[in-house]
Formats: C-alpha cells, structure tokens, sequence
C-alpha cells in the first residue's frame, strides 16, 4: 500500500489532469469526486512499480478513461441533471475559452480522449495507441474524424493539422 | 488550434476541496485496511492455511482447465488457432498474421467452447470483408486424441457458420503444430503447404506464408492436375 506521501506527490501532480478528463466524460460535478476519488484508491493499492515518470502518468489516463466508463454504465450514477454545458464551476471561463471547452465536451465519446491526449497533455499519435491499448491507424483516423467535427464548430484554420 | 485547446483546458482545475477530501478519503482507506496486530496474525495464519488448500486444490483443477488437449485452426486469409481444454474450452486463441491479430483485436474467444467460439470468429464483423466469393474458410483440427479430432471436426463441419460459408474441414498431425509455428504459420495452412510440396518440391514456407487459402488451394489443384497429367503420360 502506498504512503500518505506517494498519494499526496501523485495527487498534486496529477489533479488537474484527472480533472480535464472527468471533465468532458462525467459532466456531472458529484460523479467527478466519486471517479477522483476511485482513481487514487487504485493507485493507493496498486502494487505494480512504474518504469519512470512517463509510465506512471500513463498508468494514471487509462485508469481514469476506465473509470469515467465504468461510472457512466454504473447505477450508482448521481441522479443529478447532467450538465450539457459548463455550468458554476466554470463560470469564471472567458467566453472563447468556454466555446472551445463546449465544443470538446459535445465531442462523440472516442474522439474525447484522443483530442485530449493530442492537443492538451501532447503525446503523439503512437503514443496515445500505447496508452489506450489501440492500433496508430485508429488513432490517427479518430484525430482526423474530431478536428473535422471541432472545424464545423468552431471555424478557423486552426484545426488542418 | 492546439494553444486555444491548451489555453482551454488550463482555465479547468482540480479545486483544493476535491484534493483534500481525496486525500481524508484514502487516510480512512488506510486505516481500514491495517486491523488490530493480534486479530491480524489470527486473520493472517487462516489466510495462508486457506491459501495451501485451495492451492493443492487448484494444482488438479488448473491442469483440468488450462492445458489444451486439442487445437482448431482457423483459415481464410486471417490465420488463426485456437486451444481447447478437455472440456473443449477455447483457452487460448493465437493469431498468426496480420489480419488474424486485426480479428483476435476486436473478437474475444477465451473460455467458449469451441462451436461458440468458432460462430463468434466467423459471423464477427472483423471477418465478413475476408469471406468473400473467391475466399475459402478452412478449419483443421488436432488433438492428442485422433478420434477426439474426429468428433470436433464432426461438429465444426455441422456449425451453422462453416455451412453457411462453404467451410472446409480437414484434420492435422498434432506433432505438425510446432514445426507450422517455427515456420510462422498455422497449423491449418502448413498442412496446406505440405499437400502442395507433394506436388512441388521447389515451394517454400515463406511462399505459402503469404498466401491466402484460396490460394493454396488453387495452387495445389493446378499442380496435382499437372503431376498426375505427366504420370499419365509416363
């Protein structure tokens, strides 16, 4: 079992990106405690040894993308409304911020992640098929398939490459 | 496009709330998990003498369970095997080229029994584009046992899903599995391949790799139609 200081290292460093991606599966502020809360109990009894740094953080998306799926398919669900749009939490964002947040959130589910681990955290398309278990070509044609979709949303020239 | 999502994403944090209530969640964790000493070395000797038993236990069981006793090989232009137990229980299912790793990716087979799994396999969607026309799926069965061999065979040869794609059963020495594997294929299409050098001692494993068992299969009547019209004349 891991120590109060390894889980607080990891939830210092990792937060925010466990954050972003509950974020744009979730919707729903509760469930994002419940699915954070979840992620970190894994890490606190997982027994594997990671590589290196690289490793770990890998190890910490594919257990949160699992976790986001398990929760949305549970029935343990909090009843609330889910939110279509960003709602208190996010009120501080400015309006352009907020449009580009809105559109990844009205994503399709498996063009989410891909877009996510591409422009945010900056891993290549390789190795987002590592981390996800998938084969390059899928990721390339699901990148190519969301900054379509990201185009008519949004416009701009942006989202060519 | 990647500083506006990056932007984006970085007004998003994990507020201190959540980060603390995470952090009071997995001390209760914590403490959950570590009982009270004396109780635990009770708890811990209970544990280990359970542990013995069902592992003496489980030594016969896995046997039962995990080693394969007869194996189907499964061919079109995707190559794959698969393992069954005595209870004729897919326990493993191996691909051996490309487009047999693209089904095995998306169709998971482990546990079934063999008609199951072999339904599954060829009514799946991954396999459709490969069962065209001109394809021909093969199914070539070995086991320890050859009459055991002959009862799947049976069986496969009256699946719903052989018959509705005009598939082919034919039966392979067990000692043939492993020299088809150093060879990099399956068993199913080694089998093909020595047919075919009957015919033709000049062709190699590596041409027959890359075939599909179409094919194969064209290849071995044009040769044997040639073979036998030269001992006709002889």
């Amino acid at each position: 079992m891991r120590s109060e200081q390894e889980t607080n290292r990891a939830i210092a460093l990792y937060s925010d990106m466990i954050r972003h991606i509950c974020l744009y599966h979730l919707k729903s502020i509760e469930d994002t405690e419940d699915v954070f809360q979840n992620v970190f109990l894994k890490y606190l009894l997982y027994d594997g040894t990671f590589m290196n740094a690289d490793h770990e953080k890998a190890w910490f998306i594919r257990v949160t993308i699992n976790a986001c799926k398990d929760f949305l398919k549970s029935l343990f669900r909090h009843k609330t409304v889910p939110l279509e749009t960003l709602t208190e939490e996010a009120a501080h964002i400015d309006p352009d911020h907020r449009e580009v947040l809105e559109a990844i959130l009205s994503l399709p589910a498996k063009y989410k992640d891909v877009i996510y681990l591409y422009y945010y955290e900056g891993y290549s398309a390789a190795e987002i098929a590592a981390i996800m278990k998938s084969k390059e070509n899928t990721i390339y044609s699901l990148l190519s398939r969301g900054r379509s979709i990201l185009k008519e949303k949004l416009g701009g020239d942006e989202f060519d490459k | 496009m990647t500083n506006k999502i990056h932007d984006a994403f970085d007004q998003i944090q994990a507020s201190e709330e959540i980060k603390s209530s995470t952090m009071q969640f997995l001390q209760t964790q914590r403490e959950k998990r570590h009982p009270h000493p004396t109780r635990f070395v009770w708890r811990n000797a209970a544990a280990v003498f359970l542990a013995i038993f069902v592992l003496i236990l489980g030594a016969g069981g896995y046997y039962t369970i995990k080693i394969p006793v007869s194996y189907v090989s499964i061919d079109v232009n995707p190559s794959l095997e698969l393992a069954l137990n005595r209870f004729d229980r897919v326990v493993s299912a191996t691909a051996y080229n490309e487009d047999g790793e693209s089904i095995l990716n998306c169709v998971k087979v482990k546990g079934e029994s063999y008609q199951n799994a072999i339904d599954t396999l060829v009514e799946s969607e991954a396999l459709q584009p490969y069962l065209t026309e001109n394809s021909m799926l093969t199914f070539t069965v070995a086991a320890n046992d050859p009459e055991k061999a002959n009862t799947i065979l049976n069986a496969i040869e009256n699946c719903a899903s052989c018959q509705n794609h005009q598939g082919r059963g034919y039966t392979a020495d067990v000692t043939s599995i492993a020299k088809a594997h150093e060879c990099g294929m399956s068993f199913g299409k080694y089998k093909a391949y020595l047919i075919l050098s009957e015919y033709d001692n000049n062709v190699t494993t590596e041409e027959c790799r890359n075939m599909s068992m179409a094919e194969l299969h064209h290849q071995i009547q044009e040769r044997k139609h040639k073979h036998e019209q030269e001992h006709e004349h002889e």
